[in-house]
């Protein structure tokens, strides 16, 4: 194996529990977005767009759907592979990822396998477009040991975040999680590069300390701020979304939307890559209207749809419709049924007739799981 | 089940050129926005469990090779097998309707000579049809003829297709062109291995010939029977029948047969979904990836990245890749070639009877 400058190593173990029932199946980073993509393919996609030939994936949440949409990583131009990293057994037994750093440290084998310079770690289940190679310049520019990306929040949702505070020259200086006053607005993205050396040397000393609850930013940064490490900040300003919870998911979704979309998937420069399967080009039936509306191949438009993301191979039957809404792939919704303000999860099927959602603004969203059926309340 | 192996033979030029094969092999036209027409051949290939296959190349190969590349759409990148990529004779492309030159064949026997596997499916890649071949294969192997032909009704005049004569179920000769409820040949047939090897042998001194030319006056030492294929099934080898077949592709029956029941590979792009923006009014129309659209599309199949800007109208035209049209253009009874700008306020208009083509700009 040829020595790399750069190794990804990518969490994508978790849950993603506040998104309820469109985890139950699978990991948040194979949640579907965008009406063809999973949320993994945008920090894979960046990973390829900035040269990086190798990565790491951390599974551990029901993993099945996110291995077999890895595969060998080819599909995202990985020459080095995607390994897939799930927990795993050694000679004095075996456990699950306890923390985002243990996650690391119980792969510390593979790291040191590959020999990288410098390592990223990155998180699976974030929405953005960024340019690892600028911030691993930007980490050399500066002789760091570790590089947190931060973006810049409105002052007064800081307090939400864990905070970084950094000096002119983008030194950290202090660590807040979370504080009832903020003495920054610059959030840390779960994004660092670290020195290989460094990581290696603070994930075994942080594996043997009893009291560490083995998490990145709760114990390994304020053990090397307190240490006196070059810690510095990298500054991102594009767009960055967690869709962590239902509504944080159905609103980015709607970004994608409207003439000018704040989150353009058209953008030239950074290709967003993916691993689906060969569909033909969508299908507008005779009396089909549809709206500012996102429409992956394969579905098959009868009805209407206004401003909503119509996956691949979703249906949307006669006199349907669906409004304000997302179809996940393979979603169906039947004749005459109507989906507002809703997520309809895969391969699932509103009913002929069904109401699901509602236009009323004061209600939450309505959303469904995978591969359920919505029949009329009886 | 038995072995079979595939051979793909796309060194044949059509009999009415147009824009559309001037520029590209007619195993390559692009077909329904994002397939060429050769996936279709391919993959009835692979889908029968082919994993070793041999396609025949004409001259003008690039736009073949950059669409099919090492064949891993079709699971054909393997240690053991895989895509064969074999060159033609400068002759097939300049001999109209020979779509099995036994020149192409005997030049390239070794490929059948280093296999052993039982038989062999050839075909060309201008049908587009989905097939199940294991049915083929297996009424082959239980009636003992020595070549089974895959066949159909006709259900237009088509002068580019290959008839069938037929007496009591075996095939006694050919024709060029075919009518309305001839029996025409799709262009596929199964062989044993061994008898092809065979047959080619006899012919050696021929080889200018078509196969199943050469086979003419000797249908009585040959036993070539047909096996009748009851699904959709269409000709694109000239202009109209393939805007016809394009045309098809609006029934949504047709397409369920087509890609729904076994899957259609072809080569994978990374596209963005289609985005209709505000305004836009698309029906009865096919759509692919990375189109945006904003304008009218009616009647139509619209190929990857196509851009519709405001107040455009397409009518009843298919629209390839990369093109855009900009916002006043009207395009109607079209067919408008890859990478073409259309530009404000200028129609491009031909009749039912007689579609237009804009040329691959």
């Amino acid at each position: 194996m040829s020595k790399k400058e750069l190794l990804a190593m990518l969490l994508a173990g978790g849950q993603g529990s506040r998104l309820y029932d469109l985890t139950k199946d699978v990991a948040k980073p194979a949640v579907s977005f965008g009406g063809k993509y999973r949320i993994i393919d945008f920090p894979l996609s960046n990973c390829a767009n900035s040269g990086i030939t190798a990565v790491g994936v951390l599974t551990q949440y029901r993993p099945y759907l996110l291995h077999s949409y890895l595969g060998t990583g080819s599909a995202w131009n990985m020459e080095d592979g995607v390994a897939i990293l799930p927990p795993y057994a050694t000679q004095t037994g075996g456990a699950w990822y306890a923390g985002t750093a243990d996650a690391v440290t119980q792969n510390l084998g593979y790291i040191e396998m590959n020999d990288p310079e410098y390592v990223i770690i990155l998180s699976g289940d974030a929405l953005c477009r960024m340019d690892y190679a600028d911030m691993l310049e930007t980490h050399k520019k500066n002789n760091a040991e570790l590089t947190i990306a931060v973006m810049p929040v409105p002052w007064e949702d800081a307090s939400r975040f864990g905070l970084l505070v950094a000096d002119e020259t983008g030194r950290i200086t202090e660590f807040q999680e979370k504080p009832p006053v903020p003495k920054s607005n610059l959030a840390s993205m779960g994004i660092y590069i670290f020195n290989k050396q460094l990581l290696v040397d603070e994930l075994r000393l942080d594996d043997a300390n009893p009291d560490s609850s083995h998490d990145f930013g709760g114990d390994i940064i304020p053990k090397l701020l307190a240490d006196g490490r070059r810690l510095f900040t990298y500054k991102f300003e594009g767009f960055w979304r967690d869709v962590g919870t239902i509504a944080s998911f159905h609103e980015t979704s709607m970004e994608l939307l409207g003439d000018e979309p704040a989150f353009d998937l058209f953008q030239k420069d950074f290709p967003i890559m993916s691993n689906t399967l060969s569909y033909p080009p969508a299908y507008f039936g005779p009396d089909a209207q549809v709206d500012d509306c996102i429409v992956g191949n394969g579905s098959k438009i009868y009805g209407e749809a206004v401003h909503s993301i119509i996956s691949i191979d979703s249906v949307i039957g006669k006199g349907a419709v669906v409004k304000d809404a997302v179809l996940l792939p393979g979603a169906i919704v039947k004749d005459g049924a109507k989906v507002i303000n809703a997520i309809v999860g895969e391969n699932s099927i509103i009913e002929e007739g069904v109401d699901f959602g509602s236009a009323d603004a004061d209600k939450d969203y309505a959303f469904c799981g995978n591969n359920v059926v919505i029949g009329k309340e009886e | 089940m038995a072995k079979v192996i595939g051979l793909i033979t796309a060194n044949y030029s059509t009999k009415f050129p147009s824009a559309l094969t001037d520029s590209r092999p007619a195993a390559s036209v692009p077909f329904l926005g994002r397939y060429r027409a050769v996936d279709f051949a391919l993959s009835n290939m692979v889908n029968c469990g082919i994993r070793t296959l041999g396609m025949i190349m004409p001259y003008n190969y690039r736009s073949l090779i950059d669409h099919v590349g090492s064949g891993r759409e079709w699971e054909l990148t393997r240690k053991s097998g895989g895509l064969f990529i074999l060159p033609g004779s400068a002759f097939g492309t300049s001999r109209t309707g020979s779509r099995f030159l036994l020149r192409d064949l005997i030049h390239n026997k070794i490929f059948l000579e280093r296999d052993s596997s039982d038989y062999v499916i050839l075909s060309t890649a201008n049908w587009v049809y989905n097939m199940d071949y294991n049915e083929v294969v297996a009424a082959h192997a239980a009636s003992g003829a020595d070549i089974t032909v895959i066949t159909q009704a006709a259900r237009d005049k088509d002068l580019d297709v290959v008839g069938l004569e037929i007496a009591d179920g075996r095939v006694t000769g050919i024709k060029h062109g075919v009518v309305f409820g001839d029996t025409a040949f799709l262009d596929c047939f199964v062989v044993a291995r061994e008898k092809l090897l065979e047959i080619i042998d006899w012919y050696a001194n021929n080889d200018y010939l078509d196969l199943f030319e050469a086979l003419a006056g000797e249908y009585d030492r040959v036993n070539v029977q047909t096996f009748e294929f009851d699904g959709y099934a269409a000709p694109i080898f000239n202009k109209d029948t393939y805007f016809k077949a394009n045309m098809d592709m609006l029934d949504p029956k047709i397409t369920h047969e087509l890609f729904s029941i076994r899957p259609i590979m072809t080569k994978a792009h990374d596209n963005q979904p289609a985005k209709l923006n505000t305004g836009a009014k698309v029906a009865n129309s096919r759509i692919s990836g990375s189109c945006r659209i904003s304008g009218t599309v009616t009647n139509s199949i619209l190929g990857r990245g196509v851009i519709v800007e405001k107040d455009a109208v397409i009518n009843n035209a298919i629209i390839m890749q990369g093109c855009v049209i900009e916002s006043g253009a009207c395009i109607e009874n079209a067919i408008v070639d890859r990478n073409n700008k259309v530009s404000a306020g200028t129609e491009l208009r031909g009749t039912e009877a007689s579609i237009l083509i804009k040329d691959k700009a």
